[in-house]
């Protein structure tokens, strides 16, 4: 056990942390030349397309240091987008220290202080790092100040890397070792294993990953999953080097797999405890916090055939999601589907496409949306998370709206900018302080106006450099009014939307105008109105389309004009029929679109 | 099983695919003649083969129609058509009443050639005119003037035609309502027995498609439409396919054909067949290799023949409305059933969405698209398209 290490990498998006995490794999020789794919941690097709990482990861390597000793190195990836802090949560669990890689040009970012405050509040021993030190642009010396003075932690021993071509990773690994403790534990106690990450494979069934906290968990013996009290046979334990490699045992402090053949997908639950049946431990770890999504969206197959293959994926996502919920719900316009809720909208995106691309459905989602909290004229108070579910307004006596404070870094040129956006955003500024070149600052927003482009227009007005955390405050008191969107006279509940009263007639005009760009031109006119109750605050129309014909069609290339026509009805695909108006599944989502250009 | 009770009409269609150049818009199987001197009689007697290796297929059956198209089939000589009409006759069984059409372009006629091809037994032409004015023709990359056009028509005329067609089309690049009709009245002055008055369409695989013209609006091009089609409904022209106009009795007897969903054998590069064998209830499409100099090496041989598809029930119905909803008077019930082989109960759901949609009326003689059937065609179209899940 005193030569283990269970490490994390924090990092902000694009500072270098697969790129490290990788030659360490490749100092270690996890991987040969020709296995080493670029960032092979990235595994899911999807991460390695957007270049983040979503899901934690582990990989245990074998570093040969300098005094001689070999060291395991269990590293545990994590995600570094702003949506996923609660996954970063769980990966520090299962570690006792933490490298934060901070980019030599850009410096520290909001996200990687929130990450890093963490990783100190769960008491691990944090190594600041910098890397990309190969760039023109890099400026040591300032990142290292902003490091001190942002987060507080020392920068005297702080090595400076490129993981592009190499430089300084042997002197980080020996730093690591040295620097990071060795994992506690009883050995001799009863297993207790946390589960850290759990996902489904077709072959093995539930694999987890854990991390063994006390005792050891041998192949072949009966686990007992501690919350159900279940027992599995252990069929296969392991770890990832970064390939599956099957031990015998994993032992105290160790971080690895299990797999006990189980089907059920909630079988396992991401932050439970796994013990041995034959000599159960009486206590269960402490686990994770829940976690509570933030913004919500109806899902709905185009093809009402789907619903149950809709289900099933959805629990499978679930499994190594905690923080995805859904629901069943009843859309007038969009038959049976399901509310979920997301931790953002990056969250909500990948979500949507893993259901897309790795289970092969075609969906619709309605515009996203955050919880509001009713207090009725009865003395209730309500939680809606979907537009079209909120009371009259004769029954309502206050309507709240959740309420965040927004930590956000800049650098002095873009100041300006950023303000003029949170302002924009009803926003009220808490606190601004100068720290070296960036600027730190709070302000209270309200959810429902960063959940949807904040993050995209806050990179664009500061062209890229400002970045950010939220967290929630509270619930307040606000002027809000349901907008609803009429097509053809005919309210679309999929289309409701919770707005601020003052912005009802600019909103009103964008969203419909947005609407009508998506919308086709079919054989006759299309109105799409915005309306306040039973008041039109925007109206806009689709001109019929003048004709659909194909001028020339004789013997010969019927076969062409046939495949012409067939293309025109694919495109229909993915079209919600709604009365006779047939509505792409991208106005449903217009709401995003608005204020964009 | 499809069940034919009586045979269907045939028609032959002959492709010649040699062009001067390939003009932008076109689409068709067409090459642009390399300067050398065509290889007429070789092409002929490869047509002759080919035919005679097709003959099994459409034994003993009478020819109504015979279409002779392109490329510009107005490059071969009157003695070249002579010599293919000739070895046609001595081995089809022609209607006495037949029509043989010959499709000719402006830049490429004189006086000789048209009493050539009248001699050889071809009694309609279909000119391509495609404009009266110049700039127009220009844009449409196309090889003769207006005067050119209007020389042709007289020449054709001369020669002794009496059953001409003038191919014109509208919505051209740069075209203003008034050039359009005015385009039309020109035609129209030179009183041929049938127009096909058609829209530009930019299709894929065209010099257009990869630089694509200005074109005008869509409510321009409709305006053209709408008061083209009042001008030549004026002058006697009568509207009988989407894009067809003719005198009373000149309807062209072969392209009516394809829209009623007949046989046709097509023989030479490029050239399609969809034929009807009742014997073992299916109908089949197939193509002939559209490259000319290959053709003529494989012509005669199982070779030449490069695609086959025997149409399934759901093939048969959405290309049969393909081609019959485009006539504006609609087709009798008993036409589905005769050329198709299927009951026509078992198209009553489409046939019902489409009436209810109001795209389509019926009574018990006939099956007619409306006003607005004909104005969004291919919705009415697809009401017929079955979905890929349901087909399998």
């Amino acid at each position: 056990m005193e030569n283990i290490r269970n490490f994390s990498i924090i990092a902000h998006i694009d500072h270098g942390k697969s790129t490290l995490a990788d030659r360490f794999i490749q100092t270690c020789e996890g991987l040969t030349d020709r296995e080493m794919q670029e960032q092979v941690l990235d595994s899911m097709d999807l991460e390695r397309e957007r270049g983040i990482t979503i899901k934690a990861q582990s990989v245990t390597l074998n570093y040969q240091a300098d005094d001689g000793t070999t060291y395991l190195l269990n590293m545990i990836d994590t995600p570094g987008h702003v949506d996923f802090s609660y996954e970063v949560s769980r990966s520090l669990a299962a570690c006792e220290g933490a490298l934060l890689v901070v980019d030599a040009a850009q410096g520290v970012e909001a996200q990687s202080v929130a990450n890093c405050l963490t990783a100190i509040d769960q008491n691990l021993e944090v190594l600041p790092v910098l890397n990309k030190i190969d760039l023109p642009s890099a400026e040591p010396a300032r990142v290292k100040k902003e490091i001190e003075e942002i987060i507080g932690l020392d920068t005297g021993q702080t090595i400076e890397v490129s993981a592009k071509n190499g430089t300084g990773v042997k002197q980080l690994l020996e730093q690591m070792v040295r620097v990071f403790p060795p994992p506690k534990g009883r050995e001799d106690a009863p297993l207790r294993a946390l589960i850290i990450d759990s996902w489904f494979d077709n072959y093995l069934g539930v694999v987890s990953l854990v991390r063994i906290m006390d005792g050891e968990l041998p192949v072949r013996k009966k686990m007992r999953v501690m919350s159900t009290g279940r027992d599995h046979e252990v069929t296969e334990v392991g770890v990832f080097t970064p390939k599956r490699t099957p031990r015998q045992r994993l032992r105290t402090g160790e971080v690895g797999y299990v797999v006990a053949s189980i089907k059920e997908i909630d079988g396992v639950p991401v932050g439970d405890t796994l013990t041995l049946a034959e000599q159960p431990a009486t206590e269960p770890l402490p686990g994770f916090r829940t976690i509570q999504p933030r913004v919500f969206a109806g899902l709905y197959t185009v093809d009402s055939s789907d619903y149950e293959s809709f289900r099933e994926a959805l629990g499978k996502l679930r499994l190594n999601d905690a923080a995805l919920h859904y629901e069943p719900e009843t859309s007038q316009a969009l038959g049976f589907g399901f509310r979920c809720g997301f931790l953002g909208m990056l969250h909500m995106e990948i979500i949507q496409e893993r259901l897309e691309r790795e289970y092969d459905l075609n969906l619709i989602i309605t515009a996203p949306t955050v919880v509001y909290e009713v207090l009725t004229t009865a003395g209730e108070t309500l939680y809606v998370d979907n537009p079209a579910n909120l009371p009259e307004r004769d029954k309502i006596s206050e309507l709240r709206e959740p309420v965040v404070q927004a930590d956000i870094l800049v650098p002095q040129d873009y100041l300006g900018n950023v303000i003029t956006l949170c302002i924009e955003k009803r926003g009220r500024q808490k606190r601004m302080q100068y720290l070296g070149n960036q600027v730190s600052l709070a302000f209270e927003l309200p959810m429902n106006e960063i959940v949807l482009d904040f993050f995209d227009r806050l990179k664009s007005v500061s062209r890229g450099y400002a970045s950010f955390d939220y967290h929630f405050l509270r619930y307040q008191a606000a002027n809000l009014v349901k907008l609803d969107v009429l097509i053809n006279s005919e309210k679309v509940d999929a289309l409701s939307s919770i707005v601020h009263s003052d912005h009802i007639q600019r909103y009103g005009h964008a969203l419909t105008a947005k609407i009508k760009e998506f919308i086709p031109r079919q054989m006759f006119e299309v109105a799409i109105q915005a309306a306040v109750g039973s008041k039109i605050v925007a109206r806009t129309t689709v001109k019929a389309l003048r004709k659909n014909v194909t001028a020339k069609c004789y013997g010969g290339d019927i076969t062409r004009k046939r495949k012409l026509l067939e293309k025109q009805k694919a495109g229909k695909k993915r079209m919600k029929q709604f009365g006779s108006v047939e509505i792409p599944q991208e106005a449903f989502m217009a709401i995003l679109h608005v204020g964009k250009d | 099983m499809l069940k034919f009770h009586e045979a269907l009409p045939l028609s032959l269609y002959i492709h010649l695919p040699w062009c001067v150049k390939k003009c932008p818009y076109c689409d068709f199987n067409s090459h642009a003649a390399s300067g050398e001197p065509l290889p007429e009689a070789e092409y002929v007697a490869a047509l002759v083969r080919d035919l005679e290796f097709a003959l099994a297929q459409i034994w003993g059956r009478r020819i109504t129609s015979i279409f002779i198209g392109g490329g510009t089939p107005s490059l071969f000589s009157g003695a070249a058509i002579n010599e293919l009409l000739a070895a046609l006759h001595a081995r089809l069984n022609f209607n006495p009443a037949i029509e043989i059409t010959l499709e000719a372009n402006p830049g490429t006629t004189d006086s000789e050639h048209f009493h050539g091809y009248y001699a050889a037994g071809v009694n309609r032409l279909s000119i391509g005119v495609q404009s009266f004015n110049d700039d127009h023709l220009r844009a449409l990359g196309r090889i003769h003037d207006a005067a050119a056009a209007r020389r042709a028509i007289d020449a054709a005329s001369a020669a002794g035609f009496d059953n001409i067609n003038l191919d014109l089309m509208f919505g051209l690049p740069g075209q203003t309502t008034e050039s359009a009709i005015r385009d039309l009245e020109i035609a129209i002055e030179c009183a041929p027995q049938h127009i096909s008055w058609y829209q530009l369409t930019i299709e894929p695989n065209t010099a257009f498609y990869s630089r694509p013209p200005a074109l005008p609006d869509e409510d321009r091009v409709c305006e053209m439409q709408e008061y083209g089609q009042v001008l030549l409904a004026q002058h006697g022209y009568e509207h009988y396919e989407v894009s067809a106009y003719a005198t009373t009795g000149r309807r062209c007897r072969h392209n009516l054909n394809y829209w009623e969903f007949g046989d046709y054998l097509g023989i030479g590069a490029g050239a399609h067949s969809k034929l009807t064998d009742a014997g073992s209830h299916c109908v089949r499409r197939h193509a002939r290799h559209r490259m000319p100099l290959s053709y003529l090496q494989l012509a005669g041989t199982d070779a030449a023949v490069v695609s086959g598809q025997t149409l399934s029930k759901a093939d048969l119905v959405l290309e049969f409305m393909l081609n019959a909803l485009r006539l504006v008077h609609g087709f009798a019930p008993d036409l589905f059933t005769q050329r198709c082989g299927i009951p026509l109960e078992e198209i009553s759901v489409p046939l019902g969405e489409a009436q209810a949609r109001q795209l389509l009326e019926r009574d018990i003689n006939k099956i007619i698209p409306t006003a607005r059937g004909r104005r969004y065609l291919n919705d009415l179209i697809a009401c017929f398209m079955q979905d890929q899940e349901t087909a399998v």
